[in-house]
């Protein structure tokens, strides 16, 4: 089937139309989307929450998506699987919560639905995986809505480790009340196109939100990210955080806008864009926006790319690496911060086992 | 304990210098609106070679088909067929100050532009509303084989350069507004530096629109040849009327191997004015080029000076301060293309937004394949006086090449309470601690204009520093 959407990942505010970073379009032939296997949350925690599978939420009542309209409304049209995961009031649940899914020949399409409510004074994390099969074209789209009620956290922690030749989006709308605090990792390692998007109205005094994202792009990969934060509640944080390699002739595109409303005084929002540049035929763009329209708020942010640091490329080849070794031990340690933050050391293996293997396919290291 | 925040009084610029209104005594002018016969009539009156009349009428084409943009303040307001495009002063370009009539002379001198033509500037040029109506330059430049003359007579005098560049960096089909300026242009400056000259002090050319309801499409044209130096300053500024004026001037900049040029522009437009102007400067192997830029006025500015370092080792530095206070939606910003070897620019952008005015920094870096070694940093801070106002900053960065530097930087906020504190706990009164914050906020700006344009900038937003809280 096509997968054929117009205007995604839009800006929140226009710029220069000869840039082309204002919106995406996505015009892909992706497998259709049939009937996916049943995949359980799994982990210590599940006895305390409630779960159903079916979702009657009413769009309008949703916050807004990173992506936007149109791609949570071609996922509420096809989804496959969905699920509500309520965090009742007062629980904690320490121990995370994981979701696996697993794209192959027989599931290749996966549009899924999920709704994650963390009552009042409640606290959960989230892990949620997206592997594949190798040589069969995949499919993964998401929507997930992330409600954070007053004093609750939730921490999401999502790892695409997809197959080359995989198309994966993720749209993510969030929504924190008073003191609540939403905490995103995103490590978007795999498949050949991936698109993200966040959205996280800070709708309460004193809430919080960050995210840490960590992306990997080689050969034609294709990565295209719209990070947007509103501060709505007085003394709301937020703070973005985006490293990322490319090699080969992969591209990415990150949107990241901090956007301080009104009445949003007190607030602070911190974003900072790292990217490392490994080969000449790379295009990477940055779009790192700051809305105010609030006198008492700070704001900053940082965007910097270039290649690795050569001096401490030449210090680690004195000490007996070569030039590929070290670049590679260089690019894991890049990744550690975010990676650190998957709550499962058997998956933190993983991923660096899938980033080492990748590497080992890249001539130019 | 919640610290107690207090608010500072900051004024508006006075513009009282500024409003003073002229009796419009036009010797000619065109019907409000834009027509194939409007144009052809611009053409006539101002006696055009045959290639520029086709010129204009190509780019009247150019102009009905493209949109406005989609993107930035809205130009709702403007009307294009409310705009008178051409009005000529009732008088002919003079070459000595004491032939321009006395109207237009008194809106000058209150201006200071004589003044400073006599004590700091190599020359002069005056344009009031469509025309030129003074040029001069000193004897020992014009010795030197600069020229610096308005673009009329650079048209008759130096025909094949005009050809050569004009409207050749920004081109009719760029944007819509650059086609209403190929079409209706009309005065502006032309200099030229041959190669090895430097002109050791500025060269200012000083635009005033009277006629109310009117454009003003002035084209400045410099060429500063190999090795040559040169500072242009440009100054605007037109009295407020209760209906919409336009200002779509173009700015052409040949910066040629080894020459260095710095552009200075201190726009205080009238808040009635919208002003879509296009600058964009081509800098050629191991050269410099400069922008200097303070906007003060206008209602609604489009604005991005453009660099594009197109030889090895050229350099681009911008250096910009925007004040948008009550009414005003300012976007400014800056643009460059790294399109060679070890290209380098550096941008530094601040802005301050009070009582409702809406600044907004809105950048484009792009490096090409072929700007291996090229490095960039980009800074811009933004300080809001009050929570009526917006402060948006929208930068992109568009990297095609892995052996490049590029850095951007952005903060935006208020005075802050700690400042405050320790500067009061060191003696000051609060008002002076926060006339100090101020002031050295936009001092890293102040000390790139000549003195006099910076006494000009720190007239502009002294601010007024009165200290009353609450």
């Amino acid at each position: 089937m096509l997968l054929e959407l117009k205007e995604v990942n839009k800006l929140p505010v226009k710029t220069f139309r000869w840039l082309g970073a204002n919106k995406l379009n996505i015009n892909e032939v992706i497998p259709d989307i049939k009937p996916f296997k049943r995949v359980e949350l799994t982990g210590e925690g599940v006895k305390d929450i409630k779960v159903t599978y079916h979702n009657n939420k009413e769009s309008e009542n949703m916050p807004p998506t990173g992506m936007g309209d149109e791609a949570a409304a071609f996922i509420c049209c096809h989804k496959n699987r969905e699920m509500t995961v309520t965090v009742p009031r007062g629980k904690k649940i320490i121990e995370p919560l994981f979701l696996s899914y697993r794209l192959d020949q027989e599931n290749p399409a996966l549009a899924e639905e999920l709704f994650l409510l963390a009552e009042e004074d409640s606290e959960v994390t989230l892990v949620i995986t997206y592997e594949g099969e190798a040589g069969t074209p995949l499919f993964h789209g998401g929507l997930i809505y992330l409600m954070a009620d007053k004093n609750a956290t939730i921490h999401l922690i999502q790892v695409q480790l997809l197959p080359d030749g995989g198309i994966h989006f993720s749209n993510i709308g969030a929504e924190c009340k008073e003191c609540s605090k939403v905490n995103i990792t995103q490590c978007e390692l795999g498949s050949s196109h991936t698109v993200s998007g966040i959205m996280a109205d800070l709708r309460g005094n004193k809430s919080e939100l960050t995210v840490d994202t960590i992306y990997f792009g080689d050969k034609e990969r294709s990565l295209d990210f719209n990070y947007v934060i509103n501060h709505y509640g007085k003394n709301s944080k937020s703070d973005m955080k985006v490293n990322g390699a490319l090699l080969n002739s992969s591209r990415k595109i990150f949107r990241g806008t901090i956007d301080f409303k009104k009445g949003a005084s007190g607030s602070e929002g911190a974003e900072g864009e790292y990217t490392l540049l490994f080969d000449k035929n790379i295009k990477n763009v940055s779009v790192p926006l700051i809305l105010c329209g609030e006198e008492d708020v700070s704001g900053k942010h940082a965007a910097n790319s270039g290649k690795i640091d050569e001096n401490k490329l030449f210090y680690m080849m004195s000490r007996g690496l070569s030039e590929g070794e070290a670049k590679k031990l260089m690019l894991e340690a890049w990744f550690h911060p975010a990676v650190n933050n998957i709550p499962s050391e058997a998956l933190r293996e993983q991923v660096f086992q899938y980033v080492k293997e990748r590497l080992n396919h890249v001539e130019s290291l | 304990m919640e610290a107690v925040k207090n608010k500072t009084q900051i004024n508006d610029v006075d513009r009282s210098i500024y409003d003073i209104k002229d009796k419009v005594n036009a010797a000619f002018k065109t019907s409000k609106g834009l027509t194939f016969g409007i144009v052809n009539q611009i053409s006539l009156e101002k006696n055009d070679p045959a290639w520029m009349r086709e010129f204009r009428q190509k780019a009247l084409k150019i102009y009905n088909q493209l949109d406005i943009p989609v993107w930035g303040p809205s130009l709702e307001g403007l009307n294009i067929e409310d705009i008178v495009a051409y009005v000529r002063p009732n008088t002919k370009l003079q070459l000595k100050w004491e032939e321009v009539p006395e109207d237009i002379k008194n809106t000058f001198e209150r201006l200071g532009i004589p003044q400073a033509e006599r004590t700091s500037l190599a020359g002069v040029g005056a344009q009031y509303d469509s025309e030129v109506v003074y040029h001069n330059v000193k004897e020992e430049v014009k010795r030197l084989g600069v020229i610096y003359t308005d673009m009329e007579s650079a048209l008759r005098e130096h025909e094949e350069l005009v050809k050569e560049h004009f409207m050749k960096l920004v081109t009719p089909g760029d944007h819509k507004f650059a086609a209403l300026h190929g079409a209706v242009w009309s005065g502006g400056s032309f200099v030229y530096v041959p190669p090895g000259v430097s002109v050791e002090i500025p060269l200012q050319s000083y635009f005033r629109l009277n006629a109310p309801g009117a454009g003003q499409f002035e084209h400045t044209l410099i060429i500063v040849d190999k090795g040559a130096s040169l500072h242009f300053i440009e100054g605007c500024s037109a009295p407020k009327y209760n209906v919409s004026n336009l200002h779509a001037g173009c700015v052409e900049l040949f910066v040629r191997e080894g020459a260095r040029l710095r552009y200075s522009t201190i726009e205080n437009w009238s808040k009635n004015m919208y002003n879509l102007n296009t600058k964009r400067a081509s800098v050629a192997k191991n050269a410099t080029m400069e922008w200097v830029s303070g906007s003060f006025g206008s209602k609604v500015s489009y604005l991005y000076p453009m660099s594009i370092l197109k030889g090895e080792n050229a350099r681009m530095e911008y250096t910009g301060i925007t004040f948008a206070g009550k009414g005003q939606n300012l976007d400014t910003g800056v643009k460059v293309v790294h399109a060679a070897p070890n290209t380098t620019s550096h941008m530094s952008s601040k802005s301050i937004s009070k009582d409702g005015g809406c600044c907004t920094f809105r950048s484009a870096v792009v490096m090409g394949k072929e700007a291996e070694g090229a490095k960039c940093a980009v800074s811009c801070e933004s300080l809001m006086l009050d929570s009526k106002s917006r402060s948006d900053t929208i930068p992109v960065m568009d990297i095609r090449n892995d052996n490049v530097d590029i850095g951007h930087e952005a903060k935006i906020g208020r005075i802050s309470d700690d400042t405050i504190f320790y500067l009061m706990s060191r003696g000051l009164s609060e008002g002076e601690a926060r006339a100090m914050i101020v002031s050295g906020f936009a001092e890293p700006i102040a000390k790139e204009l000549p003195l006099e344009y910076a006494l000009e900038m720190n007239q502009l937003i002294r601010l007024e520093m009165e200290g009353s809280i609450g």
